[in-house]
């Protein structure tokens, strides 16, 4: 995870809460978050390599695949879940969503958008497109369910899920006007508070 | 390796779970490594149900090293030149702690069945004077496997401040209906040898050898896994040369003989039937409403709790029930689950990521 995006959720989560990070990596963003924001934070990972970062790190993790999991954490008391660029790689994103709203009772979201020009002009290009947020070839690509912040922003109004904050981000990481003004276009990134 | 085996003795009488009273005890520990200045580097290792203070290295004429010679060593998982590694022979054990099978200091009679029982919260507490005795005020860690991470637990849970993680490996926060249900079979066999004498077989100078090796077969059947027996034995028939019993037909039968019997003749019949005993009555929720999660809430210690995917005498729900009511009360506690080809007995043996996963833990920061 960059940097900006640490800091955007470092602000949002408020001190002293309990988080969930679905996917968590390394564990590097609950790591700061204890650190700076006194929470109490757990990560869900499946991948040994990261789960031993996280053990490193002195990041308390679980190891689990999220597709099976989620529903797991319902009634432990969770603030905040945090599902950063994982969402895409679940096999059921949209019921997913409204396990991890049960779970706890805010989530933070980020996601890659595929209505980004640049992979615009690959696809027109007649080729899988790829980018620093989608790096991977199309035969080893983790993501199964890609989206566009249109399509995406579309579920959360159908399914009711209350956009609480967001923050569109340009392929620089950074949160530029042009992004915020034509996100479906110009962000590469986007990053929501879900309640 | 500095190894230091020693017998330290106790003399304060010991109150114990049940209500009775030890007068006095010895424990039996091997240490390895050095205590350093700060005396902040020392690691205790909790035994399973048979095994004792011999953790690691190689005695003199041992065939095999130490139960956890794997893991604990120079430059091992537990690396012994950064570590000062504490092993004990828990009370109520057979290989030089007060037990069943050591004389009373009175009258210089076995105690046998009449030896108190004991639990593994017991255990706990005679393994913190010993730490008192060491002058280790923190653990850097408590580790054990099966009934050794039921003590694991239970230090966290009893002396809060006393330790600063605990890995809890291929154990539970009690064991299953069926797991009492085959201890209860290993004790019945060996009750029913004519030789126990109701526990008094000491005293007359037999031992009921026949029964303790049949309940050992019938435990080790359930600390291997199923794919595992097939891939050692397969169907494959006994060398007729060096046949165990001249009723053997299978490779398999063939070396349950061979464990049992090895068994038999170093295993105390008293302590078999104590320890499954303390195994069976592990439930520190107990004293918590049963509530695991309540009993959970005062752990300073961080905690990692490993299953092994062959081990179907604790199965990984034991390891995830643990972290979930960990995660309910809010303590630092992560759960894995390993590759083990061994089934429960996994825990005893090398394996990268199993090796990785504990040398990382011991090395965070606490």
């Amino acid at each position: 995870m960059d940097n900006t995006l640490k800091l955007i959720v470092l602000d949002w989560i408020p001190s002293q809460s309990k988080v969930i990070d679905f996917g968590c990596g390394d564990g590097a963003l609950l790591k700061i978050l204890s650190e700076q924001k006194s929470i109490i934070g757990y990560g869900v990972e499946n991948d040994p390599d990261k789960i031993n970062a996280c053990i490193i790190n002195g990041v308390s993790v679980i190891q689990q695949d999220i597709d099976a999991g989620i529903h797991n954490y319902k009634g432990m008391g969770f603030d905040v879940a945090v599902m950063a660029s994982s969402i895409q790689c679940l096999r059921k994103p949209r019921d997913a969503m409204k396990n991890i709203l049960k779970v706890a009772n805010e989530c933070v979201i980020t996601l890659p958008n595929f209505g980004n020009w640049e992979l615009r002009l690959g696809i027109l290009n007649g080729k899988m497109p790829s980018s620093a947020q989608l790096p991977a070839k199309w035969y080893e690509t983790k993501n199964l369910h890609l989206c566009t912040i249109a399509d995406f922003e579309e579920l959360c109004r159908e399914e009711s899920f209350t956009i609480k904050k967001n923050v569109y981000l340009n392929r620089k990481g950074k949160s530029s006007w042009l992004a915020n003004k034509l996100p479906n276009l110009f962000a590469a990134q986007a990053v929501y508070l879900i309640g | 390796m500095k190894i230091n085996t020693e017998k330290v003795s106790f003399v304060e009488p010991l109150a114990l779970e049940s209500g009775e009273i030890l007068h006095g005890f010895d424990l039996m520990t091997e240490t390895y490594g050095e205590l350093n200045y700060a005396k902040d580097n020392a690691v205790l290792v909790c035994h399973a149900f048979s095994g004792n203070h011999h953790a690691a290295g190689k005695r003199d004429g041992e065939k095999k090293p130490g139960w956890w010679d794997e893991l604990i060593g120079d430059g091992k998982t537990i690396d012994t030149r950064n570590y000062f590694v504490v092993a004990v022979n828990n009370i109520g054990g057979c290989h030089g702690s007060t037990g069943p099978a050591t004389p009373n200091n009175e009258s210089n009679q076995f105690s046998g069945a009449s030896f108190p029982e004991v639990s593994v919260s017991d255990w706990v507490k005679t393994q913190k004077l010993l730490a008192d005795h060491f002058r280790i005020d923190c653990w850097e860690m408590v580790a054990g496997g099966s009934l050794g991470g039921m003590q694991a637990l239970q230090w966290a849970i009893s002396y809060p401040n006393r330790v600063k993680k605990a890995a809890i490996i291929a154990a539970s926060s009690k064991i299953s209906t069926q797991n009492i249900a085959l201890n209860e079979v290993a004790r019945e066999i060996i009750k029913k040898d004519e030789d126990f004498h109701n526990g008094d077989y000491l005293s007359k100078d037999v031992s009921p050898k026949k029964g303790l090796k049949a309940a050992r077969m019938l435990g080790h059947i359930t600390y291997l896994s199923e794919s595992n027996m097939s891939k050692r034995f397969g169907r494959r028939l006994q060398d007729p040369k060096n046949k165990i019993d001249a009723d053997v037909n299978y490779e398999v039968e063939n070396y349950l003989q061979y464990k049992g019997e090895q068994f038999a003749n170093t295993f105390d019949a008293n302590s078999y039937i104590l320890m499954t005993k303390a195994m069976d009555s592990f439930d520190p929720a107990k004293d918590f409403d049963n509530d695991l999660i309540k009993c959970l809430q005062n752990i300073q210690a961080k905690l990692l709790v490993i299953s092994f995917d062959s081990d179907w005498l604790f199965p990984k729900e034991y390891g995830i029930e643990i972290q979930m009511s960990a995660i309910k009360a809010g303590i630092d506690s992560s759960y894995i689950e390993l590759e083990g080809d061994y089934g429960h007995d996994s825990f005893l043996f090398y394996s990268e990521q199993y090796s990785v996963a504990l040398t990382n833990f011991l090395k965070s920061d606490g």
